[in-house]
């Protein structure tokens, strides 16, 4: 398992390596001075653009500069600076983070908390009018666009009812967010309908399969009861694609959720991404690419090793 | 050297135009204003209380971030300027008078400005006003300015080649006046709503190079103008500066040290150097999201005190979240969103807009409507490579402007699109708000009307086929101008995402092909669409055809609306190229010479450098019990020491 591990992570570091040269590469594909211009503007005078392109060592070589980057972020996890934010983007990401994994995490537990049981209770009632009226919440939550779900939240929750805020906490520690629930609670839930749905659609045909393996039989041959059977051998199998699914939502807790953001008020890293795409903030573009890339790797490889935990059949060398 | 008068207003003028025309609307006018806004009422419903705090809604992801007046290109906003820094350091002169752009005396730092010999010399003097530190604020705080600015041209947003410092031969002190000897004559009006409009007297606490030093350590605010010495370096990508005596090494020292303080956000309410303030307000607190929290400045020693206890200003991460907000009640100022408007406006005259019934949600509000200082236009590259080189010599022939400018329906798109929430466009100088700059001739209304008819006859008469849902043909080289068998076709590109701008365009395009011309709307971001719209001269990066930014022009800081920046041959914000003698000298009679600037009003709007397009007005929704707010001012600059809540 340690050799496992260490081979596992020596990957992983390439793997993001790769992700940073190939994004680096790519973003240097615009046209020479588009960061500049993006910044100082069109009418910016050519000593202007000249200036710019030295302060950020964008007249340097594109080798030094790659190296002057990824220097740049093991030493001091220094992303550059972004000229539209007048900010570092280690300190944009550090802001916007504890955001994001807040409203992201914590719409990920409760859709988990929801989710697996909805998925076994379908299982045990299949076929049953309780079965078709939750598939059809499902999809109904599945295809609910996440705007609309917001904005009706906000409408019914937040402006008729006062039951709630209707933006979330504006504050940028995690702990003063999490201790502003009514703040809190319209975004997360409002992403988690959307999770809940995929989640428990997952769980549920994972568990109907489980159900139908050799295993299961002889566990009933063997005189184990309904509520073992479903709990003990059936459940433990069916948790491993929503391991997967687990794994691969990593990314989506740092990436951010950029409608449940933007509805709800809550600049993070989603809103960050994409503003600074639109915006041509190359730096915060990288710095964002790089944080979504660790997570990713991270995500696939925390499911590897939970696999391991899940299924004793899985062994490594 | 004033045909390079030419980045001063670009980045200020076009991005704050396409991004913050709401914003701008929200500003509230100073003391002293007279001429009532456009829109709606305010009315009063009790006795004014003091204190308490009024929240503002930044525009839409444009939250401030610099806090040193001195900022480059990047920093240079309506919402760092107007709404940000201008509350807490004043600006020499302040504009926005009531609902008009003028000169406001009674909030300026400084008296009228007295011009003499031959317009080539100025002298002001300094009212009594004093910084937050006790320290008087002197004649020498603008030399400090000036300093700063000689030394670091290249860096202050508002410089282009042969402005100021440029045309300045000696800066001169006497007691608190201050006297400009230019190097050539000016009009009066063009150098104070132009040059002495960028200008912001620093405090001598500034004048340091480090944490800890003493005040007027440096020699940067206490050295004349004349002994500040640079080293100007013609490249051919431009000029640089290099500082050569101390007090200009001392200049760029305290340069790099204040820059460096304002990229620390976090800090801005607490480092000791942003809290000396001349400005009615000091921040008591700010986030790296741009949550600004302003309270008086109890040394406040200028005309209008603040009645509230706090200012806050609030950042939103899109219009629905700021509908939110007010429809929660949690800010007291905000624009409506368009989609939200729920009844159109009215428009009285051809400035003032009444707004229609209030969104039912926003009950607790007053609606009113405010100009801005602005024009809207999209321009035709006129040295276009595109259409097999053709489109270029289209756009260069006045009919084709005259055709395609008369099937703008602009009342129509007000109306329609804009939901009444709109003035016309006519030419370059605005005629809405109600101002002493536009031609009278201007005022009476639009000289290309919306005319199907007369755009069909002017193509027929020029020698095209005209086949209307078609793409007219040049039938007749001779008439065209160009070869026969070109296509009336081609590409305008514009800012996607905003749902009236799509409807706007394509309205338009619709019309277009009423004539048979053929126009292929494709979208991109903002900052794509304006890094296409650069002044070209042939070539493959010259294949543009048309860009629209979707917002015009604001003119601010250079509030006088003459066009050296816009429409002089190689100005470098003519973005299509345009270039005719007889504009060139228009202006310059306004700029150089005394001419006021109707016959460039007139002349610009009838020659179409550009495609005139409707202003949309930004509707504001204002607290009821909020007062002192009204009439907004054109310009964006907040007073919010004006404001004050009625029980």
């Amino acid at each position: 398992m340690t050799g496992y591990l260490i081979r596992r992570i020596a990957q992983s570091i390439v793997v993001v390596f790769g992700v940073i040269l190939l994004t680096f590469l790519l973003f240097h594909l615009y046209p020479q001075d588009s960061a500049a211009r993006a910044c100082l503007g069109p009418k910016a005078s050519k000593v202007g653009i000249e200036n710019f392109n030295h302060q950020q060592g964008y007249d340097l070589p594109i080798y030094h500069q790659f190296w002057n980057y990824t220097w740049g972020i093991v030493r001091h996890f220094d992303l550059g600076s972004s000229c539209k934010y007048n900010q570092s983007v280690r300190s944009l990401i550090l802001n916007r983070l504890p955001k994001t994994l807040v409203l992201v995490g914590l719409s990920t537990v409760f859709a988990l908390i929801v989710a697996v049981p909805l998925g076994i209770l379908q299982v045990i009632r299949r076929n049953k009018p309780i079965d078709y009226v939750l598939t059809g919440v499902s999809f109904v939550g599945y295809a609910m666009p996440a705007f609309l779900l917001g904005e009706l939240l906000i409408l019914w929750f937040a402006l008729d009812l006062h039951w709630f805020e209707f933006e979330a906490p504006q504050s940028a520690s995690m702990l003063q967010i999490l201790g502003d629930p009514r703040g809190w609670i319209l975004p997360v839930f409002s992403l988690s309908v959307l999770t809940i749905a995929g989640f428990s659609r997952y769980m549920r045909s994972s568990m109907m399969e489980a159900l139908t393996e050799d295993y299961i039989r002889t566990a009933r041959a063997k005189g184990a009861g309904p509520s073992r059977v479903l709990f003990l051998h059936a459940l433990r199998n069916a948790l491993i694609p929503i391991i997967t699914l687990l794994g691969l939502t990593l990314p989506a807790i740092v990436g951010g959720a950029i409608i449940t953001e933007t509805v709800f008020n809550y600049p993070g890293m989603g809103l960050l991404t994409t503003d600074s795409a639109l915006n041509n903030d190359v730096p915060v573009l990288l710095g964002t690419t790089f944080v979504a890339a660790v997570a990713t790797v991270a995500g696939n490889l925390i499911a590897d090793i939970l696999y391991a935990v899940a299924d004793p059949r899985v062994r490594y060398g | 050297m004033r045909s390079l008068r030419s980045r001063r207003r670009s980045r200020f003028g076009i991005a704050a135009a396409a991004v913050l025309l709401s914003v701008l609307a929200l500003a509230a006018c100073g003391g002293g204003g007279s001429s009532g806004g456009s829109g709606g009422s305010s009315t009063s419903s009790g006795p004014a209380q003091s204190g308490g705090t009024a929240y503002f809604a930044e525009g839409t992801q444009a939250a401030p971030n610099y806090i040193f007046p001195f900022a480059s290109l990047q920093y240079f906003s309506v919402t760092n300027m107007n709404q940000f820094q201008e509350l807490m350091f004043r600006p020499l002169y302040w504009f926005g008078k009531g609902a008009t752009p003028d000169l406001n005396l009674s909030l300026s730092l400084a008296n009228n400005p007295k011009y003499s010999s031959g317009n080539t010399q100025v002298s002001f003097t300094l009212k009594p006003y004093k910084w937050s530190n006790g320290e008087k604020v002197t004649a020498q705080d603008v030399v400090f300015w000036m300093n700063m600015m000689k030394v670091e041209k290249l860096n202050w947003a508002g410089y282009a080649a042969g402005t100021l410092p440029d045309d300045l031969s000696s800066v001169t002190t006497s007691g608190n006046t201050v006297t400009f000897k230019m190097t050539g004559k000016n009009n009066p009006y063009w150098f104070t709503y132009n040059e002495l409009s960028q200008i912001t007297p620093l405090p001598m606490a500034w004048d340091i190079s480090a944490n800890g030093q003493k005040a007027g350590s440096q020699a940067c605010g206490t050295a004349s103008f004349q002994d500040v010495t640079v080293k100007t370096t013609k490249t051919s990508k431009g000029s640089t500066v290099t500082p050569v005596s101390a007090a200009a090494k001392s200049c760029a020292a305290v340069y790099t040290y204040l820059t460096g303080e304002a990229k620390k956000l976090s800090s801005y309410a607490t480092n000791p150097l942003w809290q000396v303030v001349d400005g009615p307000w000091h921040l008591s607190g700010f986030t790296t999201d741009g949550k600004a929290t302003m309270v008086p400045n109890p040394k406040y020693s200028g005309p209008v005190k603040p009645k509230l206890s706090k200012f806050v200003e609030l950042p939103f991460t899109a219009d629905s979240a700021e509908f939110n907000a007010l429809a929660a009640g949690k800010v007291d100022i905000g624009v409506l969103p368009p989609s939200d408007i729920t009844s159109n406006a009215t428009t009285s005259g051809t400035c003032t807009i009444k707004p229609g019934a209030n969104n039912p949600r926003l009950s607790n509000y007053n609606l009113v409507a405010g100009n801005a200082w602005q024009i809207n236009y999209f321009p035709l590259n006129f040295n276009s490579t595109g259409n097999n080189g053709q489109a270029g010599k289209i756009f260069s022939q006045l009919y084709f402007r005259q055709a395609f400018q008369t099937l703008v329906d602009q009342p129509a798109y007000i109306e329609h699109i804009d939901k009444g929430y709109g003035v016309p466009t006519y030419g370059p100088v605005p005629v809405c708000p109600p101002n002493n700059f536009a031609a009278s001739e201007l005022k009476l209304g639009n000289p290309y009307a919306y005319s199907p008819s007369k755009a069909k006859a002017l193509l027929k008469n020029n020698g095209w086929t005209v086949k209307p849902g078609g793409t007219s043909v040049c039938a007749d080289a001779s008439k065209c101008g160009v070869p026969a068998g070109t296509p009336l076709s081609f590409t305008l590109q514009y800012v996607g995402g905003s749902p009236f701008e799509d409807q706007l365009m394509h309205a338009e395009k619709s019309s277009w092909a009423a004539a048979g011309i053929n126009v292929n709307l494709t979208t991109s971001t903002f900052d794509t669409v304006l890094t296409n719209a650069v002044p070209c001269s042939g070539g493959s990066s010259c294949s543009w055809e048309a860009e629209n930014w979707g917002g015009g022009w604001i003119f601010a800081p250079d509030f006088y609306p003459s066009g050296e920046d816009l429409f002089q041959t190689g100005a470098g914000s003519n973005s299509g190229s345009y270039s005719d003698p007889q504009m060139d000298n228009l202006i310059k009679s306004t700029t150089v010479g005394t001419a006021k600037l109707d016959q460039y009003g007139v002349y610009g709007a009838k020659q179409l450098p550009v495609i005139w397009q409707p202003t949309a007005v930004a509707a504001t929704e204002i607290n009821k019990k909020l007062q002192g707010v009204t009439p907004l001012n054109p310009l964006g600059n907040l007073n919010p020491e004006t404001w004050y809540f009625t029980k």
